[in-house]
C-alpha cells in the first residue's frame, strides 16, 4: 500500500525535477534518474510483497476520484505484481545507466532537452509501472497512453534529424491505431458492465456469446500485438527503438512490450475467459502462429542489420514471438484436462519465464549498445571493430548477453527457451493429426531461431568488438564511466543468476500461474524435484518426464573450461611469441577483417526468397577493364510485411486520393451542389424510412 | 387569437415565403435578390410575432425583434453597402440558366411536400403547413448557393436558408431556445462579416472573385 504510494510519489517527483534544468541540466539528470531508481526500488518491495504473501492477495488501493463518472483503483494481483517485478528490475539498470550515458552522448544538449527527457522517462516509468496495476479499465487506458506519448517524446528528443521524427510519427500512428482497437474492446465491455473495474468487466464478459467473445478478444490481441510488434505489425519496432537514448530503448525493447503480453494475459485469461470452459480454439492457435513467425521472421531480418541497435530491435521481435508460443500453447491446453492438465502451467510458466529472461538480457544488450554509441557516436557495425581491447568491460558484457540471448546454458536464455521446448513436445505427443504438426513444426522453428540468433550474435559481437578497427571513431573509443558498467553489471547478475538456480525463481511465479489459470503453481509442476532441478512431470506418473539442472550444468561447463585451460597451460611447450599476422607479404589493414555483410551472406542466399536480395555493384575502371580504381557495393534487403502489405495499402491510398483529386473541382458551388444533392438523398431515404 | 386563425395566417405567411424564394431564384440583379430576402425576413419576422401573440413565449417576441432588426434591416444593408462598393458585376450570374434552376427549386418544393406527408407523426406537433414550406426554403437557399458564381448571390442564398431554419423551427417546435436562436443568429452575421472581408479583400489584392477560387487547385 505505501510501496505503491511511495512509487508513485517518487515517479511524480523524478517529473518534477525537470523544474531543476533551469538551473543546472546535471542536476536535474541525476535528480531525475535518481527518483526513477527509488521508485523501482519501492515498486520492486510491492510486487516482492505480493508475489511472496499469501496466495490470491491482491493489493487494492482507490485513487482520488477525477472522473464523475468512473472510479480509479489500482490493484495489484499475482500477474500485475511479477510484471511489476520485471519492469522495476530493469529501470533499476536503466536508472544507473542513464544520467552518465545522456552526459556522454550529448555533451552540448540544453536544458530544455535535459528537462525533456527527464521528465518523460519519469511519465514513461510510472504510466508502465501503474497499467501493470490498473484496476479498472480507465486507469489502463490514460496511463496506457501516458507510456505510449511520453516514450515518442523520449523517441523525437534525442538527435535532432529527420529520421528521429518520421520514426516517431510511424511509432505514433501505429500504436493509436492499436490503442483505438483497445478502446474498442474495453467500451464494448464497459458498456455491458456499466462499470469500468475490472471486476465489473469480467462479471459482465461472463454472459457474452462465443462470437462477440471471440471479437472482441481479436480487438484487444490486434492493439496488444501492434504495440508489442508482432509481425506484420512490426513496422515501427525497428525504427522507433534504436531511435530513443539508449536506456531508454533496453526499457522499450525490454520491457514495455512486455506490458503488451501482460495485457494480452490479462485479456485472454481473466477478462474474457469463459466461465469454466476452456478458451475457444481459434484464440491459441492465433496466437501460438502469430509467435512462430514473429520468432523465425525476427530473427532472419535480424541478421541482416548491421545498424547495432536495429538489429537488437529486430531480435525484440524474435523474442516476443517466443513468448507468444508459450502464452498461445497455455491457451490451447488451459482447461482440458484430456491434453492439458498441468501442461499448460509449464507452457505459461516459460512464457512469463521468458519474459523477465528477455527483460534482462535486452536490457543488458541494449545498455552495452549503448556504450559502444556513445564512445564512438556510431551505430553501424561495419565502421566499428577492434573494441573489446579499448572497451573490455562493455565487451564481455555484451558477450554474456550475447551468450544469454542465443539461448546457450548455463544463462538465463537457456532455461526458459528449454521450458518453452518442453512444452511445445509434450503438446505434440497429445494432439493428433494438423495441430499436432503445427505444435512439431512450432518447435522446429524454434529451434531454428535459437540457431540463427546464435549466428547473428555471432556476427554482431565478431565484428563489433573483435578484429581491428576499421575507422577513426573505433580506433580511439575508450571505456565508459563506472556507473554505467554498474547498470550493466546489474543486468548481468540477473542474467546469471536465472540462469544457474532459475528454480528458486519459480516460487515467484505461483502467484501468477495459480491466479491466472486456477491450477497447480509453477513450483509444483516445475520444481517438484527440488529447487535446483527443473523438471516437467507432465503425467501424475511422472512417465515422460524430462528434468535438467541448470546448477550442475553451469558446474560442469566451468569444470570443463577449467580442465581446458589447465590441459593447455600443462601441455605448451614453447612460450608463446607474438607476431604481426602473415597476409602474403602484403600489410594487414582493417579491410581484411570479415565484414558483418559477408558475415551474412550465405544465409542471404539460403533465405533469398524471403529477403528478395537486391545488389549494385558499381566498377571504377581507370582506362582498361582489367585496372579498377574503386568498386561501390550496395545491398539491400527487404522486409516482406513491409513490401508486401505496408507499401500496398499505400499505394492503394495514393490511387484513391489522386481519384478523389480528380473529382474536386475547386469550385465552391460545386462542393454546395455536392452537399445539397447528399441532404435531397438523406431525406428522401429518412422519408421512406418514415413510412 | 384561435388556433385555426393563427394556422391560417401561418399558412399565408408561408406562401408569402415561398413567393420571396421564387424571387430570390429568378432575379437577375443581386440588388433585386436582396430586396426579396430582406422581404423574406421581415415576413419571418411577422410569424414570429404572430406564433408569440398566440403562445404567450416571450422568447418568441425577442426573436421577431432580432430578425427585424438584424436580418430584415442591417444584413441586407451591407450587402448593398459591398455591392456600391464594388461597383461591378450587378448580375447574379448563374452557372445553369434561371430557369433550369426555377424548374429546380419547383421540384424541391413539391418533394419537401411529398415528403413531410410522410412525415404524420411528426407533423402534428406543427403548425400547418410550416414544416415543408421550411425545407423547401431550406433546401432551395442551398440550391440558389449551389447555383451562383458570385459570392455576394451567395450570402443571399445562405441568409434564405438560414430563414428556412428559422421557420422550421418556430412552427415545429414553437420555437427554440431562446439561447440556440441567438447563437444562429450571431452565426450569420459572422459568416455575412468573414464572407463580406474575404470578397472586399480578394477584389482589392488580386482582382478575381470567390469563383475564381478554383484556380488555386493544384
Amino acid at each position: 500500500m505505501t510501496g505503491t504510494l511511495l512509487m508513485a510519489a517518487c515517479y511524480g517527483a523524478g517529473g518534477l525535477s525537470s523544474l531543476l534544468a533551469r538551473w543546472s541540466g546535471r542536476l536535474a539528470l541525476g535528480v531525475g534518474h535518481l527518483a526513477a531508481l527509488v521508485g523501482a526500488v519501492a515498486g520492486l518491495g510491492v510486487s516482492l510483497g505480493v508475489l511472496v504473501g499469501d496466495q490470491g492477495r491482491t493489493l487494492t488501493l482507490p485513487l482520488p476520484e477525477l472522473f464523475p463518472f468512473a472510479r480509479l483503483t489500482l490493484a495489484v494481483d499475482g500477474l500485475s505484481a511479477f510484471f511489476l517485478l520485471v519492469i522495476s528490475l530493469v529501470v533499476i539498470a536503466a536508472a544507473i545507466y542513464g544520467p552518465a550515458y545522456l552526459r556522454a552522448h550529448s555533451p552540448g544538449a540544453g536544458p530544455a532537452r535535459q528537462a525533456a527527457q527527464v521528465l518523460a522517462l519519469n511519465v514513461f516509468l510510472g504510466c508502465m509501472a501503474f497499467v501493470c496495476c490498473a484496476g479498472d479499465a480507465l486507469t489502463f487506458l490514460l496511463c496506457w497512453e501516458g507510456m505510449t506519448l511520453a516514450s515518442y517524446v523520449l523517441v523525437v528528443a534525442g538527435d535532432r534529424d529527420g529520421e528521429n521524427a518520421r520514426a516517431g510519427l510511424l511509432y505514433m500512428v501505429m500504436t493509436h491505431g492499436g490503442t483505438a482497437l483497445l478502446l474498442v474492446a474495453f467500451l464494448a465491455l464497459t458498456e455491458r458492465a456499466g462499470a469500468f473495474d475490472f471486476a465489473a468487466l469480467r462479471a459482465a464478459a461472463g454472459g457474452l456469446d462465443g462470437m462477440t467473445r471471440t471479437t472482441l478478444f481479436f480487438l484487444a490481441l490486434g492493439g496488444f500485438a501492434t504495440k508489442a510488434g508482432v509481425i506484420p505489425l512490426h513496422v515501427w519496432l525497428p525504427r522507433a527503438h534504436p531511435a530513443a537514448p539508449s536506456h531508454v530503448s533496453a526499457l522499450m525493447s525490454g520491457v514495455m512490450l512486455k506490458v503488451a503480453i501482460y495485457g494480452i494475459l490479462r485479456f485472454a485469461f481473466d477478462l474474457l475467459a469463459p466461465v469454466a470452459a476452456p478458451l475457444p480454439f481459434s484464440w491459441g492457435w492465433t496466437v501460438l502462429v502469430a509467435g512462430t513467425i514473429s520468432a523465425v521472421l525476427g530473427v532472419l531480418y535480424a541478421l541482416q542489420q548491421h545498424d547495432l541497435k536495429r538489429l537488437l530491435a529486430f531480435h525484440s521481435v524474435e523474442n516476443i514471438g517466443i513468448i507468444l508460443i508459450g502464452v498461445g500453447l497455455a491457451m490451447i491446453l488451459w482447461r482440458r484436462e484430456d491434453v492439458g492438465g498441468a501442461l499448460a502451467t509449464v507452457a505459461l510458466t516459460a512464457a512469463l519465464l521468458h519474459t523477465v529472461n528477455h527483460a534482462a538480457f535486452k536490457g543488458l544488450l541494449f545498455l552495452a549498445a549503448g556504450s559502444v554509441l556513445c564512445r564512438t557516436h556510431v551505430r553501424n557495425m561495419e565502421e566499428l571493430g577492434g573494441l573489446a581491447r579499448r572497451m573490455p568491460w562493455t565487451a564481455g558484457l555484451f558477450l554474456l548477453g550475447a551468450v544469454a540471448i542465443s539461448a546457450l546454458p548455463p544463462l538465463n536464455g537457456f532455461v526458459s527457451e528449454w521450458l518453452t521446448f518442453q512444452a511445445l513436445l509434450g503438446a505434440a505427443s497429445r494432439f493428433h493429426g494438423p495441430a499436432g504438426l503445427v505444435i512439431v513444426f512450432s518447435a522446429a522453428m524454434l529451434a531454428l531461431t535459437g540457431g540463427l540468433a546464435a549466428a547473428c550474435f555471432a556476427k554482431a559481437f565478431g565484428v563489433t568488438f573483435l578484429g581491428r578497427a576499421r575507422t577513426p571513431h573505433a580506433e580511439h573509443a575508450t571505456e565508459v564511466p563506472p556507473s554505467m558498467i554498474a547498470g550493466m553489471v546489474w543486468l548481468a547478475a540477473l542474467c546469471v543468476a536465472l540462469g544457474v538456480a532459475p528454480g528458486y525463481l519459480m516460487h515467484l511465479l505461483d502467484a501468477p500461474t495459480t491466479g491466472l489459470l486456477h491450477g497447480p503453481g509453477a513450483s509444483a509442476v516445475v520444481t517438484a524435484q527440488g529447487p535446483l532441478v527443473l523438471s516437467t512431470a507432465l503425467t501424475a506418473s511422472g512417465t515422460d518426464a524430462t528434468a535438467i539442472s541448470m546448477t550442475m550444468v553451469a558446474a560442469l561447463l566451468i569444470a570443463l573450461t577449467a580442465m581446458a585451460w589447465v590441459l593447455r597451460r600443462g601441455l605448451r611447450r614453447a612460450p608463446p611469441r607474438t607476431a604481426p599476422t602473415w597476409t602474403c607479404g602484403m600489410s594487414p589493414t582493417a579491410r581484411f577483417d570479415y565484414t558483418a555483410t559477408a558475415f551474412a551472406k550465405p544465409l542471404r542466399f539460403v533465405f533469398a526468397a524471403l529477403y528478395r536480395p537486391r545488389r549494385a555493384v558499381i566498377r571504377e575502371t581507370a582506362g582498361t577493364p582489367y585496372v579498377f580504381q574503386r568498386i561501390h557495393y550496395s545491398g539491400e534487403v527487404v522486409d516482406l510485411a513491409e513490401t508486401q502489405i505496408y507499401h500496398r495499402v499505400q499505394r492503394g491510398i495514393t490511387v484513391l486520393s489522386r481519384t478523389i483529386r480528380l473529382r474536386s473541382t475547386g469550385r465552391i458551388h460545386g462542393y454546395i451542389g455536392f452537399v445539397l444533392a447528399a441532404l435531397f438523398v438523406a431525406l428522401l431515404l429518412f422519408g421512406v424510412g418514415q413510412r | 387569437m384561435s388556433a385555426e386563425t393563427v394556422q391560417a395566417i401561418i399558412d399565408d405567411l408561408g406562401a408569402l415565403l415561398l413567393f420571396t424564394m421564387i424571387l430570390i431564384v429568378a432575379a437577375s440583379q443581386i440588388s433585386r435578390a436582396i430586396y426579396a430576402v430582406a422581404a423574406q425576413s421581415f415576413l419571418i419576422a411577422i410569424a414570429g410575432a404572430v406564433l408569440a401573440t398566440a403562445t404567450g413565449n416571450v422568447d418568441l417576441w425577442v426573436i421577431a425583434g432580432v430578425t427585424l432588426v438584424v436580418k430584415a434591416t442591417l444584413l441586407p444593408w451591407v450587402l448593398h453597402w459591398v455591392v456600391r462598393r464594388m461597383n461591378v458585376r450587378r448580375e447574379v450570374e448563374p452557372v445553369i440558366p434561371v430557369a433550369a434552376t426555377l424548374a429546380l427549386a419547383v421540384a424541391v418544393v413539391v418533394m419537401s411536400f411529398h415528403l413531410s406527408a410522410s412525415l404524420g407523426t411528426v407533423r402534428q406537433a406543427i403548425t400547418g403547413n410550416a414544416l415543408p414550406v421550411g425545407i423547401a426554403l431550406t433546401l432551395s437557399g442551398v440550391l440558389v448557393m449551389a447555383t451562383r458564381k458570385t459570392a455576394l448571390t451567395q450570402m443571399v442564398g445562405l441568409f434564405a436558408s438560414e430563414n428556412g431554419i428559422f421557420f422550421t423551427a418556430m412552427a415545429v417546435t414553437q420555437g427554440m431556445p431562446l439561447i440556440i436562436e441567438i447563437g444562429v443568429i450571431l452565426d450569420v452575421i459572422l459568416a455575412a462579416l468573414v464572407m463580406t472581408i474575404m470578397v472586399l479583400r480578394v477584389r482589392s489584392t488580386v482582382d478575381a472573385d470567390i469563383a475564381d477560387l478554383d484556380r488555386l487547385k493544384g
